[in-house]
């Protein structure tokens, strides 16, 4: 990897030279003076901080329901209330609630509560100002309320939590069943990549930085891209921005997507005039298909890291990394889509960005292909750019 | 029509003539084999372009024909040294199938004042189906534009029932789909 060490501008010394497969390590280059030494303190040292930029379901606050829940007097009727209140009230709306908890209150001289029904599972001219009584709420069949005692109201989860942080909030309600994503969890902690993982992706970014100073010299947007084979790491196309020239939907980020097909026998512009949009064809690839190792935060189909194309069409990103100066807009996000690219890193975000500003193309349900996102690597360095 | 003045939407009777113009386009392509999605773009009362989409030639999933009739445009302006921003700001779309939202964005860009389009792209639509962009408040990214739909859609839709069909006798036939 030469020119790891060149970007300009930036103070950190870059130590790594190659990811060595075999050793699954980096391979310090005989470049580097004082590799041992220097290397833990100059790596771990990152400006930037990588960000998923999650769906909007992922990130709001928990929606809570008014409900009833009453103690449970005699722990041995547990199973049996379960059952009775399953068939008066069955919350099939609600699977993620856990229809019993321990109580909080330790002070009681009961253990147990349990969710009675949702508010509006009442008829609400009955409830007279939250003030209910178990025969409020058994009307037909008060036996069962034998074993309970006075019921109370409390606010409980809407949906199943989808992150680590949701859970967290819903907890504090009511206990509720949660299917723990654990690199989004890791995602949000800043945690999902490792300091040699950080190191990578950053020589990934600053290629696309570089691009996007020589796309500058000829006046173009200061933007730049670069794809990855994120299986091999290698570099499959790197771009500038040309909107400035002959064709104004030329975006960096159309322009890799072109450069990738031109790579597999394919394309559609002429990028001759352009000496610093180049590709890697495919017969150049380096033999080794293994497997990337990194987990995609949010796995489907689509994230085969072949690039073979599925049913002989032509999703040319299928399993590759796009790395950009900038956040796309909705055209360039959604030319993703249609290319199956697996994850984006932008540095900055954009006014009318698509992916985490005005919209996020890459988790929208109606669409058949999702990316995962990241946002903030090398922020610092792309800001004058914008 | 005035040159270089203000964009003046078609009268209706004439809108209906390109859009029968981009159904043929659609049908024709559909005897060759390809997705039967027809488009033109009309400046004062000339075709500058007239795409099918090229995806599978360039291997390039961005090539819908929108995107290859915008080149053309582009290709024409050249050719007859014009000033490309304003012929985009005089041009109406005409197309069988509501613009996906990558089309759609790229139009705006452009300064397209209006598109004409037949049935609805339910998967990937991006003038009301999906998302909105013509109407969505973006202001770096080029002018709000008008979309009217509808046009002959059942005869639209019945050419990509034909096109899947024949493609992939066991695909569902629930949805619509526009696989560009
Ligand atoms: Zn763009
Ligand atoms: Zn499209």
């Amino acid at each position: 990897m030469a020119g790891v060490g060149d970007a300009g501008g930036l103070r950190r010394q870059r130590l790594l030279t190659h990811y060595d497969k075999s050793r699954n390590s980096y391979v310090e280059g005989i470049m580097e003076p004082q590799c041992k030494k220097r290397k833990t303190k100059a790596i771990s040292t990152f400006t930037w901080e990588l960000m998923p930029v999650l769906s909007d379901e992922e990130l709001c606050e928990v929606e809570l329901l008014e409900a009833y829940a009453a103690p449970i007097i005699n722990k041995r009727q547990t199973s049996c209330l379960i059952k009775q209140l399953a068939c008066i009230y069955p919350l099939n709306s609600l699977p993620h609630i856990k229809r019993v908890r321990t109580c909080r209150d330790k002070n009681t001289n009961h253990s147990l509560e349990i969710i009675i029904c949702l508010l509006r599972d009442l008829n609400c001219t009955d409830v007279p100002n939250g003030e209910i009584s178990l025969s409020d709420l058994f009307p037909d069949g008060k036996d069962i309320g034998i074993g309970l005692g006075e019921p109370f109201q409390v606010m409980i989860p809407a949906c199943q939590p989808l992150t680590r942080p949701q859970f967290e909030a819903a907890s504090q309600h009511w206990p509720t069943t949660f299917h723990e994503n654990k690199q989004v969890t890791n995602a949000l902690r800043g945690h999902l990549f490792n300091t040699e993982e950080r190191a990578k992706v950053q020589t990934f970014m600053e290629k696309a930085i570089k691009a996007a100073k020589l796309g500058k010299e000829i006046g173009m947007e200061p933007v730049g891209a670069v794809v990855v084979n994120p299986a091999t790491d290698e570099v499959i196309a790197v771009g500038h921005d040309c909107r400035n020239g002959p064709n104004p939907l030329l975006h960096a980020v159309m322009v890799c997507i072109d450069l990738v097909a031109y790579g597999q026998g394919g394309g559609a512009f002429n990028h001759d005039r352009y000496p610093n949009c180049h590709f890697k064809s495919e017969a150049s690839f380096s033999g080794d298909h293994a497997f990337n190792t990194g987990k995609p935060l949010h796995p489907s189909e689509d994230h085969s890291p072949t690039g073979v194309p599925v049913n002989g069409l032509p999703y040319i990103c299928t399993g590759y990394d796009l790395y950009v100066s900038r956040e796309p807009c909705v055209m360039c996000a959604m030319a993703l889509v249609h290319s199956r690219i697996r994850t984006v890193f932008y540095a900055t975000s954009s006014p009318d960005g698509a992916l985490g500003t005005k919209y996020k193309i890459h988790t929208k349900k109606d669409l058949n292909h999702h990316y995962d996102v990241f946002k903030g690597l090398l922020e610092g360095e792309c800001q004058f750019f914008s | 029509m005035d040159e270089g003045g203000r964009f003046r939407p078609p009268e209706r009777e004439e809108q209906e003539r390109w859009m029968e113009r981009a159904l043929g386009t659609a049908k024709e392509a559909l005897e060759n084999g390809e997705v039967p999605v027809g488009c033109l773009m009309v400046y004062h009362n000339e075709i500058l372009g007239l795409g099918r989409n090229e995806v599978n030639e360039t291997k390039n999933a961005t090539r819908h024909a929108e995107m290859v009739a915008i080149d053309q445009v582009l290709e024409w302006c050249r050719q007859k040294d014009k000033d490309r921003e304003e012929v985009f700001e005089h041009t109406v779309l005409y197309v069988t199938v509501e613009p996906c939202i990558m089309c759609a964005a790229a139009l705006r860009l452009l300064n397209i004042p209006l598109v004409v389009y037949g049935c609805q792209n339910e998967r990937f639509g991006g003038c009301g189906s999906v998302l909105n962009i013509p109407a969505d408040d973006l202001k770096h990214s080029g002018a709000p534009f008008q979309s009217i739909g509808g046009y002959r859609a059942e005869e639209a839709v019945e050419l990509l029932k034909t096109f899947y069909k024949a493609e992939n006798p066991n695909a569902p036939k629930s949805k619509v789909r526009k696989k560009q």
